[in-house]
């Protein structure tokens, strides 16, 4: 154990005396997250997707009027509509199965049917952060919806004198109004009849709808309130982290190759060691700075950028089960080329295209669906996949168990592969 | 110390090592001497258990393989490539790889200060090895081998490249050595080096081994004649002789003898005697 730790010790030493790879394993990943991160963040609308937006409701108000709602929002194209209950609602957004949950509340129906009520229809939307372009697509298209029906009594002043009627009656009996509201409405709201009634006897116009268009923006807003906010930090930065990983993987792939190339793996050799040793020696050096450099990056995260992880535990959990699996492909790396030149252009190469089909370079939700299957074969997915399982997917320990197993696996068959091919000499 | 019983090592159809047999006794200064591409370095590696033969035999010490991790503590390597880490500094080398021989603690410490001291880079021990010159990253690799005081020493070709300050001190350093009774195999294809240092020199070509004794032996025994080379009556002569004495004699007897010197047969006539070609053209 002494050797290896010393073989260990050594590699880590010569990481942090070269400077390249101390670019692509720390400054790098966080110059990409943090860039990213602004990007993403300065992304609004503008999803090209074609079908609806595929999206799970879940209706606690139960009410003819909540049930009216949803109907409306089945029928319309712009929605994929899913029916289901909370608890599965809230998984089918962390797997990507859907885009976003709505709840609608208990009250919903009521609350929708008084346009003057101080309570607005309180939705509850559930976002996969990541998807943060389409997410507001979503909230565009779900205000519309519910203002469709405002525009549609405020062109009716019939529906507006009894709306009005009735929220005075229901002003008069509600205690906890401060007077300042209670003195706004009462003047506010008889004069909104007769407006409306002038409005649409007066056909230039166009009615009351026209007139009503800066009310709407008001109600973004408040379905915004409901929406968690959200980090986009958290998705650039599992990204970072896994090229940061990769970085190390590169590094000290090709390590093991210029130890060859330099001869120094030959003083190893007549050194009192085995293989074992050796190996074991890289794959230990290569594990600790794949920790480190995930665990600094996402600190970096967490102190400058604010990202709440959901669990620690469940992070400490994903960070080694990437470590491990990096660590194999690591090993196999370090002897598929024969000279530095071969085993980097072959390692980068290979990281490329794990990162590209894998998310690591474009979140895998903006990609095509089949895209997204082959994603599969690639590490990348499952590392962020896992990371994210515990930073803002708010995976249980169930859940995080698959993508960390699946590294494991990556990790445990790309070791032995990579150690039964490896040769003291070549 | 180490025997090397029939060993026979080919890469493809060259065979670069051809049943060759060593014996060599403890604390003995021995000479590989041949010239590029004769097959030292493949029969230092085999030595070593860094290549398996194809046939024959490696002892050292007596019984032991140098595959065996316990015979390995015995035996120090400096390879002909040097083998460092040059983003490391002298000292971090030698550290390094005197822990890997499972040098500890003080122990440790003492060894690495002597081993940086012996090979005379103690002032320099802190620089990373990329800034040292050729000379001192010989010698830092000689420092590597000898830190854990083997008893079994492997230079192969230590001087190649070495600045003639660096050559001298390491010639120093091996003498030392060889008092303190480390046995040291010595490759080259400086025949001055295999006659200054070595107790007993191999002469090796085209992976055979064609001669082995001692240096005088060998001299007197593939070297020819001696030379006499003088100006007499304004004309060079060079003769080769058995007596040099009588034919200067003889050549004052017949005119004016103006300079003369007498030139014994070196390694260089040796291999020229055995192979029929010089060791300095290759
Ligand atoms: N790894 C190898 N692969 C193929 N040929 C080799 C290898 N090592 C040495 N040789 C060949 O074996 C012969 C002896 O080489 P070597 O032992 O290095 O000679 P020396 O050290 O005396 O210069 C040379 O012809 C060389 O080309
Ligand atoms: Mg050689």
């Amino acid at each position: 154990m002494n050797a290896i730790l010393a073989l260990a010790f050594k590699d880590l030493r010569l990481l942090m005396r070269d400077k390249v790879g101390f670019f692509f394993t720390f400054v790098f990943p966080i110059g990409y997250a943090s860039l990213f991160g602004v990007i993403m963040s300065g992304m609004s609308g503008g999803s090209e997707s074609t079908g609806g937006i595929p999206v799970v409701v879940v209706d606690d108000d139960q009410t003819d009027g909540s049930a009216a709602f949803i109907e409306e929002l089945v029928a319309s194209k712009e929605f994929e509509i899913q029916k289901s209950t909370l608890d599965d609602a809230g998984n089918l957004v962390r797997k990507g199965n859907v885009l976003a949950y709505i709840i609608f509340p208990k009250g919903f129906g009521q609350a929708r049917e008084r346009i003057f009520g101080r309570i607005a229809p309180r939705i509850e939307i559930g976002v996969d952060p990541s998807r943060q372009a389409e997410v507001a697509m979503l909230e565009g298209l779900l205000t519309a919806k519910l203002y469709e029906r405002v525009q549609e009594a405020f062109t009716n002043p019939e529906v507006i004198a009894k709306q009005v009627d009735e929220s005075l009656a229901n002003l008069a009996g509600e205690e906890d109004v401060a007077p300042v509201t209670r003195a706004a409405l009462m003047t506010f709201l008889p004069a909104l009849k007769i407006f409306s009634k002038a409005m649409a006897d007066d056909d230039s116009s166009g009615g009351m709808s026209n007139a009503i268009q800066a009310a709407n923006i008001d109600v973004v807003s408040v379905a915004r309130n409901e929406t968690e906010k959200l980090n986009v930090y958290a998705i650039t930065f599992p990204q970072g982290i896994i090229w940061g990983v990769m970085g190390c993987t590169a590094a000290f792939g090709i390590s093991l190759v210029v130890e060859r190339t330099k001869g120094t793996l030959l003083r190893l050799q007549m050194a009192p060691l085995n293989r074992t040793h050796v190996l074991g020696g890289k794959a230990l050096a290569c594990f600790l700075t794949t920790v480190t450099v995930a665990t600094v990056l996402i600190l970096f995260g967490i102190v400058v950028f604010k990202i709440q992880p959901n669990s620690y535990a469940k992070l400490a959990m994903g960070i080694l089960a990437v470590s491990l699996a990096f660590v194999g492909i690591m090993m196999l790396l370090s002897v598929a080329g024969k000279t530095e030149q071969s085993a980097g252009g072959i390692g980068w190469a290979v990281m490329m295209v794990m990162a590209m089909i894998g998310g690591g370079m474009m979140p895998l939700q903006f990609l095509p669906q089949f895209m997204q299957d082959i994603g599969s074969i690639s590490p990348v997915k499952w590392s962020i996949l896992a990371i994210e399982g515990a930073t803002w997917r708010n995976f249980s320990y169930v859940e995080m168990a698959l993508p960390c197993c699946v590294l494991l696996g990556i990790g445990i068959v790309c070791f032995t592969l990579g150690a039964r091919a490896f040769k003291w000499s070549s | 110390m180490l025997t090397l019983s029939n060993l026979k090592k080919s890469f493809g159809t060259i065979a670069a090592v051809d049943h060759l047999s060593l014996e060599i006794p403890k604390g003995e200064v021995f000479g590989l001497l041949g010239p590029n591409g004769a097959g030292k370095s493949t029969t230092v590696n085999l030595a070593v258990g860094l290549i398996v033969p194809d046939s024959g035999n490696v002892s050292i010490d007596g019984s032991g393989s140098p595959v065996d991790v316990s015979v390995r503590r015995k035996i120090g390597v400096a390879p002909q490539s040097l083998a460092i880490y040059e983003e490391m500094s002298g000292r971090e080398n030698v550290t390094f790889f005197a822990r890997l021989q499972g040098l500890r603690g003080r122990e440790l410490k003492k060894s690495v200060d002597w081993a940086m001291e012996f090979v005379g880079l103690a002032d320099r021990q802190h620089d990373r090895s990329n800034k040292y010159s050729g000379g001192m990253k010989r010698r830092l690799n000689l420092a590597v081998a000898i830190a854990h005081k083997p008893l079994l020493l492997l230079l192969d070709e230590p001087t190649v490249g070495v600045d003639p300050q660096s050559r001298n001190a390491i010639f120093d350093r091996i003498l030392m050595l060889r008092e303190e009774g480390c046995t040291i195999v010595y490759t080259t294809h400086y025949m001055e080096e295999a006659q200054r240092l070595c107790d007993r020199v191999g002469i090796i070509d085209g992976g055979r081994l064609l001669a082995l004794d001692a240096v005088e032996s060998l001299i007197a025994k593939h070297g020819g004649k001696r030379m006499v080379i003088a100006q007499t009556n304004g004309k060079r002569v060079e003769v080769a002789c058995d007596d040099p004495l009588a034919e200067l004699q003889r050549m004052q007897s017949e005119g004016e003898l103006e300079t003369f010197h007498v030139e014994r047969p070196s390694l260089e006539s040796v291999f020229l005697g055995l192979t029929g070609r010089s060791l300095r053209d290759e």
